[in-house]
């Protein structure tokens, strides 16, 4: 048998060599340039223009985060769906490989692109506050410095957009429409918030174990506990069987289905 | 080649062939006997095991009860109208569908509970091949290259060359015409020297040059490199021309397996309807003393030589002998009869 390593290289050609994906790419830099000349740019003397380094690049992030989670669920929705739309599947699937490695290969490719994709982000984005930063002391956000602070933003956001990339390739591998796996993430990681707030946790008890609840969890950085007294500690398990449900589904979907595509 | 005869499980055909007039389109004469040839009784272990296979789908059976083996170093064909379960059961033999009933085996491993080591022996085009378009031809070649061991460069351009696509092999596929696609995934499906090529439709969409090419590359696969050919198709003329033997289906059941190929000498021997086109066919009639009237000449029932004698005869006498034809039955006819006549588009 050859190597496994060899499936996640397929796997990343299939993603690098469609224009698509540089394009993506490039927006990401961009946005994450943009933000903060815009900042520096549009305010004359304000606040905005004292903001420190590490206060312009977590602000940036924050907004490139929504364009980041959007093309890695775009990449994730195609990876399975794709194949299925192309008809390549019916070749990829009679290799000496099982189904089971070959999602995996495909899930891998899909995580190591939205680290780049992140990794992209933030360096464009500390590049461009370097330049176009004016403040000089980061102030502290509660116990935390700037730098602190922005480091764990951008893990919650990070964190957050793995989720939704999950629910995208479950979506993308059960339905093979990724269309549809596009669409639902998308709608997902919009409404979030007002289904967090429809199903209040203080006011329902179940409404803790939704996923909604707990897919920001960047409230827990400077609060020790969420609603209704939920902790990190039960939103990250919260989150894990979730994310533990749509990897299995993707799994077992993919694993037993009859391609007849 | 001898050996390329196995006992059937299921259904023993029996023949007696004898080359027909065109030394183009070699059928043979096909009857139900009793005797089997003894030289062609020998059991050889199939390359693929169809055994029971049943596949339904909500209420609706698509293949019932399919028992076939596949001998090695054939192109062995898999005949049958639309819709007969061609593909399903191709479909079932690489793993892509579940299989509802009974087991298929490749090389002795069984591709429901040893898939890996089953598919590793099976090249195949399913339908058509389909190509990731953004990638060059070669690209497309190089990732199945490496997710099988032992395919190094050597080999992809070996195959490359096989198929004939060295000028557009790094063109994007997306500017491949539809041909160009299937010699790209007949490229793909060869890569592993696998022992059994699955090919379904084939020659969907190929000029007539590159159905002869095919025709002939396949079978140098199989007399060459030994590589056993399965090939599905509904194209009757094309299966006579391609198949040493065909399993004919329909609405999911095998309904008869047939040897075409047979190798002359013992053709020579066995005698066959032979058509005499004469000028008098009474006075022929009546000279040779057997055999029937028809349209402008006589049938009858003769062998090889016995048909030099005939016509020498019939010259002798006066008679004009226009032409002398075998009557052996196409493929064509043998299958609609077989299949009742529904319709094969």
């Amino acid at each position: 048998m050859s190597e496994f390593t060899s499936l996640i290289h397929n796997e990343n050609i299939k993603i690098y060599s469609r224009v698509r994906t540089w394009v993506m790419l490039f927006i990401l830099a961009f946005i994450s340039v943009l933000f903060p000349a815009l900042f520096h740019f549009t305010s004359s003397g304000g606040s905005a223009s004292l903001m420190g380094v590490w206060e312009n690049f977590q602000i940036t992030l924050t907004i490139a985060f929504f364009l980041n989670t959007i093309f890695t669920v775009v990449i994730a929705s195609d990876s399975v769906a794709g194949e299925f739309s192309w008809g390549t599947i019916k070749l990829l699937l009679i290799r000496p490989w099982s189904r089971s490695k070959i999602l995996l290969s495909k899930y891998i490719s899909l995580v190591l692109f939205s680290l780049l994709s992140t990794a992209v982000m933030m360096l464009f984005a500390y590049g461009a506050s370097l330049i176009f930063s004016s403040g000089n002391a980061s102030a502290t956000v509660g116990s935390f410095t700037a730098f602190e602070y922005a480091m764990l933003d951008v893990l919650c956001s990070y964190f957050e957009m793995f989720i939704t990339a999950a629910l995208a390739f479950m979506v993308s591998s059960v339905f093979r429409a990724s269309g549809l796996a596009i669409g639902l993430s998308l709608f997902i990681m919009f409404t979030q918030n007002m289904f967090a707030m429809i199903f209040n946790p203080e006011r329902y008890a179940w409404a803790k174990y939704l996923i909604f609840t707990h897919m920001d969890l960047g409230r827990y950085i400077l609060s020790d506990t969420g609603p209704a007294g939920i902790t990190l500690g039960f939103s990250i398990a919260v989150l894990a069987v979730y994310y533990a449900l749509f990897l299995a589904v993707a799994w077992v979907v993919f694993g037993k289905r009859d391609v007849a595509a | 080649m001898f050996s390329c005869f196995s006992e059937k499980r299921q259904t023993v055909v029996n023949y007696k062939g004898l080359q027909a007039y065109s030394h183009y389109f070699r059928i043979f004469k096909m009857t139900k006997g009793s005797e089997v040839m003894p030289n062609m009784a020998e059991v050889v272990k199939p390359v693929a095991s169809l055994m029971n296979v049943t596949k339904t789908i909500g209420s609706k059976t698509l293949v019932s009860d399919l028992t076939l083996d596949i001998p090695p170093g054939q192109v062995f064909g898999f005949l049958g109208p639309n819709g007969a379960g061609k593909t399903t059961t191709i479909r079932m033999m690489v793993g892509l569908i579940s299989i509802s009933k009974g087991d298929i085996l490749i090389c002795g491993r069984s591709i429901k509970d040893h898939f890996e080591e089953a598919i590793a022996n099976v090249g195949a085009i399913v339908e058509n091949p389909e190509m990731y378009k953004f990638l060059t031809g070669y690209q497309n070649l190089r990732q199945y290259a490496r997710m099988v061991p032992g395919v190094g460069k050597e080999r992809i351009d070996e195959v490359i060359k096989l198929v004939g696509l060295e000028q557009r092999i790094h063109d994007k596929v997306k500017s491949y015409s539809l041909g160009m696609r299937q010699r790209l995934g007949v490229a793909q499906a060869l890569l592993h020297r696998p022992k059994l090529l699955i090919l379904d439709e084939p020659t969907n969409g190929l000029d007539p040059q590159g159905i002869r090419e095919l025709r002939d590359y396949l079978r140098r696969l199989c007399t060459e490199e030994g590589t056993t050919v399965f090939v599905s198709s509904h194209l009757l003329s094309e299966m006579e021309l391609m198949c040493d033997s065909v399993a004919i289906i329909q609405n999911g059941k095998l309904v008869d397996i047939k040897q075409l190929k047979t190798v002359g000498d013992a053709a020579a021997v066995s005698s066959v309807e032979t058509l005499f086109e004469v000028d008098n066919p009474q006075a022929a009639l009546e000279l040779i003393g057997r055999g029937q009237l028809q349209q402008g000449g006589i049938v009858l029932e003769a062998g090889r030589e016995e048909v030099a004698g005939l016509n020498a005869r019939l010259v002798a006498a006066g008679i004009k002998v226009y032409g002398i034809r075998t009557l052996s039955r196409s493929l064509e006819d043998q299958f609609l009869e077989i299949t009742g006549g529904e319709g094969i588009v």
